[in-house]
């Protein structure tokens, strides 16, 4: 966990792309506001592994968004619900629901529908946000963090270390 | 544009998802004879065991071989056996988790099986029912009928307890009468005083002193005789008491043994009334306990035919988990429930014969499904009946959910079937069953109808009743059994009926009356005894009292008699003596005048 961690904060203190972090972050989110065991789920492992995003990024995120889902869950399944019941879209969904393939997808699963629509939604404005803020770490707070004491503490522990030998 | 590109990124996918799969390949079969296994024991309450379970690519599937379920009640039997299972499963839904069973191929199905080793499991303890009387149990025990000794032996006897009271009675009375007897003067005293009283009356009293002194002796006699008459009156008091009580007690004690006959008589009769639930003692264990396994099999199975809280009006509040979501359904011609048997068709052997069995939409998710899950049998080579039909039906998919059975046997032939006394069998019979159950909310409402013809029975048994039995059922050859089930399934209120009934009630009473005299003689017999016994020698103990009571009346007369004994005064004895003398004188000379005459009349002639 703590070598994650050092190869994340190597990666924002590094020359790694921040549109790579931001893009494994937005992964992580879809990944972590649907059932882990759904079929979409396997095409954004797929993505997040042979697109070049930073995967210490998509890990920890996938770790803090799981958290998040705690509390997300609910509204989404809520979301999913009233889309998947939604007198309009009846004929739509019992349409696609007689093919086998998208069955597979469990598109008409209440969770699965509201997280994936939920973290589609929020895909792109966390993306912008996440590169933004990686970008102004960089610029800005990189050198006032590494004044303060607490960055002092850290660097004598031996999380530093792991960090130290990951970035050399 | 290919600076984007992880290539080893794929390798890592193909990885992870080629160990998924050789995973799912190696580990299913271990994996699914486990839950098999584990699971089945846990629902059945005894073993289920399984020697192996493999993954069948083609088709794909699991098959599983050696499957023996335990009977929980007898642990050395199985419920049932089969040699080979092979689930075929639909991928698609398999790919999202979805267990759906195209086909169930079952083969060697067999039922009560004896099993190698016993196949229980330890499970808590609970309290055994069986030790309580049945109702059947119950309603006979006013036919059963101890012996007579035994009936005595068990009964709180009045006949014991007035012995018991006549005895003390006696025995205090006679204490209290042979003490105030004691006090009585006996024959020789009485002589001594007739004595006594002789020695001082007779006699010439020659002076006055001589007078005194005899009166003073009287005087004193009479005080002792007056002594006496108290302690011949207290005696014969303690007698009259003591007979008066004695003889309250010894009514009590011969009126004893009629209470006490009456009282049993009342207690245990023998009346045919108790035959009116012979044909649920009979019928009854055998019919109840296959209703009994078919519906201990129903609760079991029952939580899996319809999701939890489908029937349930309730709804139980559930620790606070992550929010799973849900499926939901839409209208198809296919649609896909968590688990699902589409179809089975399978044969099995039981004592009948060969029985088919065809299991149709089995799942625990009839609402999206949309269709009742259906189990049909039917006999196809059977030895001991004609045909035989049952159909289910559980149809979840709208509330209330109904469960239903229909069984139709024709011509059932059944063979030494033991029936619930003794060891009364029907050896022979055409039976036609006709039977309908339906179970909604959890309510049972069955009923049923067997005619029996061409009955043939044999046996008896040790008891009384079975004895009885056996002989009356000798004559019937054709009956009918008509059984009605309400309530609650784990327990529902079971009513047997059968004009049966009416002909053994009828060939029982007359049985039973002969029965009932011989019963009464040889009770009154053994009470007599204990009267007699309670009696002992005392039997004439009134009359001995009456006997004592009249000496003492007697005795009593004679010393008052002897008490009214006066001596005559000095002055009067003399008067007497000399009127006695001056009579005698008279005499004399009258005797003197009468000779002279006749002397004189002589000399005339």
């Amino acid at each position: 966990m703590l070598s994650i961690l050092a190869k994340l904060l190597k990666a924002l203190n590094s020359e790694a792309s921040p549109s790579q972090i931001s893009l494994a972050v937005c992964f992580a989110l879809i990944m972590a506001l649907t059932p882990l065991l759904s079929w979409h789920n396997a095409i954004v492992l797929l993505l997040a592994l042979v697109i070049k995003v930073n995967l210490s990024a998509f890990i920890v995120s996938l770790g803090l968004f799981s958290l998040l889902a705690w509390f997300v869950d609910p509204y989404s399944a809520s979301l999913g619900e009233q889309i998947l019941t939604a007198p309009g879209l009846q004929e739509t969904w019992t349409s696609l629901y007689q093919i086998d393939f998208l069955r597979i997808t469990k598109f008409n699963h209440t969770l699965v529908m509201g997280g994936l629509v939920v973290s589609l939604i929020a895909f792109l404005p966390v993306f912008f946000l996440c590169r933004f803020l990686v970008v102004q770490y960089r610029a800005k707070l990189l050198a006032w963090v590494e004044k303060l004491w607490i960055a002092k503490l850290i660097k004598g522990s031996k999380f530093y270390r792991i960090y130290q030998a990951i970035a050399s | 544009m290919f600076s984007w590109i992880r290539w080893w990124g794929l390798i890592v996918f193909a990885v992870i998802f080629g160990g998924g799969a050789a995973f799912f390949i190696f580990a299913a079969g271990p994996l699914a004879k486990l839950s098999i296994e584990k699971v089945g024991t846990m629902v059945n309450g005894a073993l289920v065991e399984v020697d192996s379970a493999s993954v069948t690519f083609n088709p794909l599937g699991l098959k599983v071989k050696g499957l023996q379920v335990t009977d929980a009640k007898e642990p050395m039997r199985n419920t049932l056996e089969l040699d080979q299972a092979v689930a075929e499963l639909e991928l698609a839904p398999l790919l999202i988790g979805k267990g759906i069973i195209r086909e169930l191929s079952v083969d060697g199905l067999e039922f009560g099986t004896p099993r190698k080793r016993s196949g229980a499991v330890e499970k808590p303890k609970k309290e055994k029912k069986d030790d309580k009387p049945n109702a059947i149990q119950k309603a006979l025990s006013n036919v059963e009928v101890p012996s007579a000794k035994e009936i005595i032996a068990n009964e709180q006897l009045t006949t014991d307890n007035a012995g018991k009271a006549f005895k003390e009675s006696y025995e205090t009375n006679k204490k209290i009468i042979d003490e105030k007897l004691d006090a009585v003067p006996d024959e020789s005293a009485l002589k001594a005083y007739e004595d006594e009283i002789k020695a001082i009356t007779s006699g010439k009293i020659e002076s006055i002193e001589d007078f005194q002194k005899r009166k003073a002796q009287l005087d004193d006699l009479k005080k002792r005789f007056k002594q006496d008459q108290e302690a011949i009156a207290e005696a014969r008091q303690a007698v009259k008491t003591g007979r008066e009580e004695i003889s309250t007690a010894l009514k009590e004690l011969k009126d004893a043994p009629g209470n006490d006959l009456a009282a049993i008589r009342d207690k245990y009769q023998l009346n045919a009334g108790g035959a009116a639930n012979l044909t649920a003692t009979l019928f009854g264990s055998e019919a109840g306990d296959m209703a009994a396994k078919a519906l201990h099999w129903y609760e079991i199975v029952k939580p899996y035919l319809a999701s939890s809280g489908d029937d349930d009006e309730t709804v139980k509040e559930e620790k606070r988990v992550r929010d799973s979501g849900r499926y939901v359904h839409f209208a198809t011609n296919d649609p896909w429930p968590s688990a699902l048997l589409r179809h089975s068709h399978m044969t099995a052997a039981v004592s009948a014969g060969l029985i088919s069995i065809e299991v149709k939409d089995l799942t625990h998710e009839p609402k999206v499904l949309g269709r009742p899950a259906l189990v049909d049998v039917e006999g196809v080579e059977l030895h001991s009946m004609d045909s035989v039909t049952a159909n289910l039906v559980f149809d979840h998919t709208k509330k209330p959910g109904k469960d239903s059975l229909k069984l139709n046997i024709v011509n059932w032939q059944p063979v030494d079937f033991k029936l619930g006394m003794g060891d009364i069998k029907l050896t022979s019979a055409k039976v036609q069953i006709k039977a309908d159950a339906n179970v909604v909310r959890g309510q049972l409402e069955a009923q049923g109808d067997a005619d029996f013809g061409q009955a043939g029975f044999v046996g008896g048994g040790k008891t009384f009743v079975e004895k009885e039995l056996g002989l009356a059922l000798k004559n019937i050859k054709e009956f009918n059994v008509h059984a009605d089930a309400k309530g609650r399934v784990a327990l529902p209120k079971v009513s047997i009926s059968s004009d049966l009934d009416r002909q053994l009630s009828a060939a029982f009473k007359q049985r039973l009356n002969a029965k009932q005299d011989e019963l009464e003689a040889e009770l009154k017999q053994e009470l007599n005894a204990r009267l007699e016994k309670a009696l002992g020698d005392h039997a004439d103990v009134l009359t001995e009292l009456q006997q004592v009571e009249g000496g003492l009346d007697a005795k009593l007369d004679k010393l008052k008699d002897m008490a009214s004994s006066e001596l005559k005064d000095f002055k009067q004895q003399q008067e007497e003596e000399a009127k006695a003398k001056a009579q005698q004188k008279a005499d004399e000379e009258k005797d003197a005048l009468k000779s002279k005459a006749k002397d004189k009349f002589k000399k005339l002639f």
